[in-house]
């Protein structure tokens, strides 16, 4: 068994007017991985290329430890994907989803899809156009989730859902890679969703990979530094990894944070949320 | 595959039973006015009106970008909609000849040589028009299938009238009816296999999304 269930390198994807650039990172197996970035940065083109919807324009997608074109049917029979709304003919029931989807994944279960059509309390024989939004999501995940996948893609899954779904849908993928031969690859605009449950995050930023880290490593080093334009001046450009100037001060995103409150005795030092790190990645000054 | 195309059978359930029972109903009422089995030649045309339910459903839904997560490959999915269409005109052409042989119980003249070649006209004209609308549809604009459905169905009247006359050239048509037609028949199902092949060929490089 290929210790990462997941291998992208050097993903490139040309459209002209936006460039997936050389994106590598790799996915081991028994954890759940963030893609975090802004609209447009790559993340959706990034998992396209991945399930083979989009061709790309060079690179090599390992998926199992098989090429992702190559090995396609075999790969896709363990893969479950989510997307942010339901792509399902909604004149369909959730027995008749089951019905034709027992057609065509070798490894559907029946007894594990009517579990979850259970534990999601969605209708069997309601149609799905009925359904709410979250109850269109659960029922993607109980598809997703009934043929026995290794790999999970979610791709703004969680987007548009109320907290207390949101809240399930995290419960079930800490759940999912309890067997450690499962992974999950999660993108997603909600850091704060990402913060509760992925063990990486891979950040991505007009095309390019930023980081992939530990997100312990991420939440308990990086730092944000708020100092006078004094103090900002004495600091060691190499300790920056950018900065926002504010009305009478600077707030200036470091990557150690304990080295930085050593350093700089006069300056106020505090821990950094995903989402504040994306956010000066993105929108910060770079040294 | 199965599964996909049970998904298709299902979605256009009610349009392929609307469709079979017009067919049932109109073998009956042709036999009043004119030869019953000319019905057979409107047969494939009426009852594969289902399938582009079936393409404007899945528009509708992206069921496309769905499948295409699912271990389905590309000419798969273009695949079930042709095999979904060739099963589609064998029922029409089944429900129909089950119509006429009630008919012929009932006294009316139904030849052997009159269902052949009624058959091979409406099993041509459905081979042609899917050939042009299938891909079409697909590739452009699945809004509008019933339109390129229709024009496709009065191209390919044009398409057989133009064969039938080149086919004049080599041998009078007059007296080979049969064979001409079933020459028309077997230049219409390649024409088919050609237009999946041309749009499997054209799905693989799509980008879905």
């Amino acid at each position: 068994m290929s210790e990462n269930i997941l291998e992208i390198k050097n993903l490139t994807k040309d459209y002209g007017d936006f460039v997936l650039d050389k994106v590598s990172f790799a996915l081991p197996r028994g954890v759940i991985m963030g893609l975090i970035g802004e609209n447009g940065a790559g993340k959706s083109t990034t998992i396209n290329c991945i399930l083979n919807e989009t061709q790309k324009s060079g690179g090599q997608i390992l998926i199992f430890g098989k090429d992702h074109i190559l090995n396609e049917i075999e790969i896709k029979d363990k893969l479950g994907v989510v997307f942010d709304e339901n792509h399902f003919p909604d004149i369909f029931t959730a027995e008749e989803v089951g019905q034709f989807m027992s057609g065509i994944y070798t490894g559907w279960d029946w007894t594990l899809y009517r579990q979850y059509l259970e534990k999601f309390e969605l209708p069997r024989n309601k149609r799905i156009k009925d359904f709410s939004k979250g109850m269109k999501v659960k029922l993607a995940f109980a598809v997703a989730l009934s043929h026995h996948a290794e790999l999970l893609i979610l791709d703004e899954a969680t987007s548009g859902l109320d907290p207390i779904i949101r809240d399930d849908v995290l419960d079930m993928l800490i759940d999912f890679v309890q067997d450690e031969s499962h992974s999950v690859l999660v993108s997603s605009h909600i850091t704060s969703d990402l913060e509760k449950v992925a063990d990486y995050i891979t950040f991505i930023h007009k095309g390019k990979v930023i980081f992939t880290h530990e997100k312990d490593t991420l939440v308990d080093n990086y730092g944000i530094l708020n100092c006078g334009a004094a103090v900002f001046d004495t600091l060691d450009k190499s300790d920056i990894v950018a900065y926002r100037k504010e009305d009478y001060q600077f707030k200036v995103l470091v990557k150690d944070r304990n080295k930085a409150a050593k350093q700089y005795a006069n300056a106020i030092i505090g821990p950094a949320t995903i989402e504040e790190i994306m956010l000066f990645y993105v929108k910060g000054e770079m040294q | 595959m199965k599964g996909v195309l049970l998904k298709d059978l299902y979605i256009a359930k009610s349009g392929i039973v609307i469709a079979l029972v017009c067919l049932f109903v109109l073998a009956f009422g042709f036999s009043f006015l004119l030869d019953v089995s000319s019905v057979l030649m409107l047969a494939p045309a009426i009852s594969t009106i289902a399938v582009y339910n079936s393409i404007t459903s899945d528009a509708s839904s992206k069921w496309n970008k769905n499948v295409i997560t699912m271990p389905v490959s590309r000419d798969q999915i273009i695949g079930t909609k042709y095999i979904l269409y060739i099963l589609l005109s064998a029922a029409g052409i089944i429900v129909v000849l089950a119509a006429l042989g009630i008919l012929s119980l009932l006294g009316a003249a139904v030849t052997v040589y009159a269902l052949l070649f009624n058959t091979s006209i409406g099993v041509s004209a459905a081979l042609l028009a899917g050939g042009i609308s299938l891909p079409c549809v697909y590739f452009f604009d699945p809004e509008k299938s019933q339109i390129v459905f229709l024009v496709s169905f009065i191209a390919s009247s044009w398409i057989i009238t133009a064969l039938v006359l080149l086919i004049n050239l080599f041998m009078p048509v007059k007296d080979n009816t049969l064979l001409a037609f079933y020459i028309v028949l077997a230049i219409s199902f390649a024409w088919f296999v050609v237009s999946y092949k041309i749009a499997s060929v054209l799905y693989r490089k799509r980008d879905i999304t």
